[in-house]
């Protein structure tokens, strides 16, 4: 019995000591990399007081850029979107709209709408796609930027794998067609790539905000508001911590893995050899990125990824639990299959910092922590039937972890009141702050339930995106 | 240490950390939370003084330009004085010449210019490019470079040797502004690599600032640095300098590589059709 017991209190010691270990480790790196955001950040836009983006605008050796947008069942809002993209502040610019095999009339208003005739446009297939459809041109020189790609229904990756296919341009820019873009977005995005030095810049990735609530007129984003409802508000805070305390610290270290989706630039010629993106995951813009990157360190070819900290590109968020699951777990999904498609660069020092950091960041922060959480529930949840549990101590593990998640979240906002301050209003200050205290009681236990989904779905072998329903940008009044 | 090790190996050191660290995040999240508010407060003192005396400030600027009044006379008002003895007064007036500057011309421009000086505005300018900020220095050199102050043109050109890239871009578009090709030539022996980023700015000064004398421009194709090479064959090329083709036709017979040498054809090409 005594034995027994030993044993007992043995475990109860390491369990503690591991929860302890695992939450204070994830602690320092969160603060780690909110130091080096912060100088990041300042040393950003010290720089970008200075910079005059018109003489990227008046001139030809502006690089040239191909927007990919690829669209599926966007009929209502697609004639606006595409507007909005044609009326970029960029002069080297072309725009290739791939329709995804649509089931609604999209493709009737394109052809309609921009004056449309099916084109022999040449180009040589470099990645194999779906059947593709044809391809449109507007008889309208006013919009001579515009590309229509008209192909079968084969997935976000074989559209954008189309568009790289067809760009005509060496840089793509990788959006999807519902985001709001700021009118100076594309100089913004562009300017890294002018700015290597001797490194080849393979990929810029720039900031996505909430823009739920928010007034948008005529494709563009007019008045910045917070979301009256609870998830997408606290999504607001959410994106400005990965973003602002996260994302850039990475940039700086050169060990950024994920370019999001929404909006990213990318060099053609290295997405093309790396084979385009892959159709075989979910989080084809993480995977992209991850290849890129191993491409040019197995080929020994100095490059970096650059990352852009202002605020170009506004989102829609999920409004409410069951599309915020559907989306939750779709990323989690990538996330693994990412990783597994690249396992071999755990640890391994051939792969650099990305091998020996971030990808095991990745692996122990983003893909684990959920089922490390989940796993420490259970263990509670059995030391409270045996009644093992020391209260005590569990209330005081649990403040800790709940004080300092409210914390880091006072911090983000922090950042951005020093830097974009993009909330002025009193009210939406408070409001984002009043999420901080809510969200590790409400959100985040369900963030963790989505990505246990989005573990079970990968374990059943589901693919695809499922349907994501959007509401559409709600004005405020 | 020992002790420490103790603490550590009986596990008592666990409570007295997880209280610490509770009130450290408190404490820490209440001093952001201070923070966030004074700053904001402050922001908002700092706007409504801004607009205050942006009023003001238009209606001297106004007299300035469109009465002859001069900055003695502005000064002869106690009020007045006392203000531009303030820093953020002064400020204020920076910004509100320097856009006043941009859009006159002439007469307009020359009285903004007495009064840049007049007032000691120079001098804080001035003042900036011995600042140990970088960005400081900056904004320094833009002042001075707006208001075409010439005398500043030799130290502002040894900023164009600076090893911060915005600094080196800036005192190289304001040398271009206070002496056209003069303020570039000295790049033939520059070192290190000029990004496409610095030789887009370069170019964009000369086209902003539309230099017409372009004497020496054909010495960067001289130079031993590639890079400034290419940033002299950009040059010719955007500028449609015909007359530098003979130094572009030589370039081209004693290209330092196959890329200089198709660039340089390319240049020829474009100019000669």
């Amino acid at each position: 019995m005594s034995l027994l017991n030993n044993e007992l209190i043995w475990f109860l010691d390491v369990y503690i000591v591991l929860i302890l270990g695992y939450a204070i480790l994830i602690m320092s790196w969160y603060l780690i990399l909110a130091y080096l955001s912060t100088k990041e950040l300042r040393s950003y836009l010290k720089k970008n007081s200075f910079v005059d983006y018109e003489v990227l605008l008046t001139s030809d050796y502006a690089p040239k850029l191909s927007l990919i947008a690829p669209a599926y069942n966007e009929g209502f809002t697609i004639e606006e979107n595409v507007k909005s993209l044609l009326s970029l502040n960029y002069n080297n610019y072309e725009v290739i709209v791939v329709n995804d095999g649509s089931k609604d009339n999209s493709m009737e208003i394109l052809i309609k709408k921009y004056d449309l005739v099916l084109t022999d446009f040449d180009f040589h297939e470099q990645i194999e796609t779906k059947k593709l459809k044809g391809i449109y041109t507007s008889r309208n020189a006013a919009f001579k930027k515009l590309i229509v790609a008209d192909k079968e229904n084969g997935g976000k990756a074989d559209a954008l794998n189309v568009g790289l296919n067809i760009a005509q341009n060496p840089y793509v820019v990788c959006i999807d067609v519902d985001c709001i873009l700021d009118k100076d977005s594309l100089l913004k995005l562009a300017k890294p790539f002018l700015e290597s030095h001797g490194k080849r810049i393979i990929a810029t990735g720039g900031v996505v905000r909430i823009a739920n609530q928010c007034v948008i007129k005529n494709g563009r984003l007019v008045e910045v508001n917070i979301p009256d409802s609870m998830i997408p508000r606290i999504q607001v805070l959410e994106y400005l911590r990965a973003f602002l305390l996260g994302r850039m610290a990475w940039g700086r270290l050169d060990g950024l893995l994920l370019i999001s989706g929404a909006f990213g630039a990318f060099d053609k010629e290295i997405a093309l050899l790396s084979g385009g993106y892959s159709t075989k995951t979910v989080g084809e813009d993480m995977e992209l990125v991850v290849r890129m990157r191993r491409y040019m360190l197995e080929n020994k070819l100095p490059y970096s990824v650059s990352y852009i900290p202002d605020p170009l590109c506004w989102t829609e968020a999920p409004e409410d639990f069951k599309i915020f699951k559907k989306q939750r777990s779709r990323w989690m999904r990538g996330t693994i299959e990412t990783l597994s498609f690249h396992k071999r660069m755990f640890m391994n020092p051939k792969y650099k910092l990305l091998g020996m950091l971030s990808v095991p960041y990745w692996t122990l922060f983003e893909f684990l922590a959920p089922g490390i959480e989940f796993i420490g529930l259970l263990i509670t949840v059995i030391f409270i039937l045996f009644g093992l549990l020391n209260w005590h101590f569990f209330l005081l593990l649990l403040l800790f972890v709940y004080t300092f998640a409210v914390f880091f979240s006072v911090l983000a906002l922090f950042s951005e009141e020093r830097t974009f301050h993009k909330y002025p209003k009193h009210a939406d200050f408070f409001k984002l702050l009043l999420a901080a205290f809510i969200e590790p009681l409400y959100f985040h236990p369900m963030a963790v339930y989505a990505a246990l989904v989005g573990y079970k779905e990968k374990i059943k072998g589901t693919h695809g995106w499922g349907e994501m329903t959007r509401k559409g940008f709600t004005k405020k009044e | 240490m020992e002790k420490v090790w103790e603490l550590y190996e009986k596990g008592d050191w666990v409570v007295p950390f997880l209280i610490f660290s509770i009130y450290l995040f408190i404490g820490a999240s209440f001093a952001l939370y201070v923070v966030i508010i004074w700053s904001r407060n402050k922001n908002i003192s700092r706007e409504k003084r801004r607009i205050e005396y942006s009023q003001l400030i238009e209606k001297l600027m106004s007299a300035v330009v469109f009465e002859n009044v001069t900055f003695s006379v502005i000064n002869e008002d106690k009020n007045s004085a006392t203000l531009f003895k303030k820093a953020f007064f002064r400020e204020v007036v920076m910004e509100t010449i320097i856009n006043l500057h941009k859009n006159y011309d002439g007469v307009f421009a020359q009285k903004l210019e007495q009064f840049y000086q007049d007032s000691g505005l120079i001098k804080d300018s001035f003042k900036k490019l011995r600042n140990f900020r970088w960005e400081v220095k900056c904004k320094g050199i833009t002042e001075l470079a707006e208001f075409n102050i010439n005398e500043a043109f030799e130290t502002i050109i040894t900023f164009s040797k600076a090893r911060k890239k915005t600094l080196k871009i800036t005192s190289i578009n304001a040398c271009i502004k206070l002496a056209g090709t003069k303020g570039i030539v000295h790049l033939a022996e520059h070192p290190d690599p000029i990004d496409d980023w610095t030789q887009l700015n370069i170019i964009g000064a000369f086209k902003m600032h539309d230099i017409g004398d372009t004497k020496g421009v054909e010495l960067l194709l001289e130079s031993k640095n590639t890079t400034v090479i290419t940033l002299g064959l950009k040059l010719i090329k955007e500028l449609k300098l015909t007359q530098k083709l003979p130094y572009v036709s030589q370039l081209i017979d004693h290209a330092p590589n196959t890329l200089i040498q198709y660039e340089a054809q390319n240049v020829l090409q474009t100019l000669t059709v």
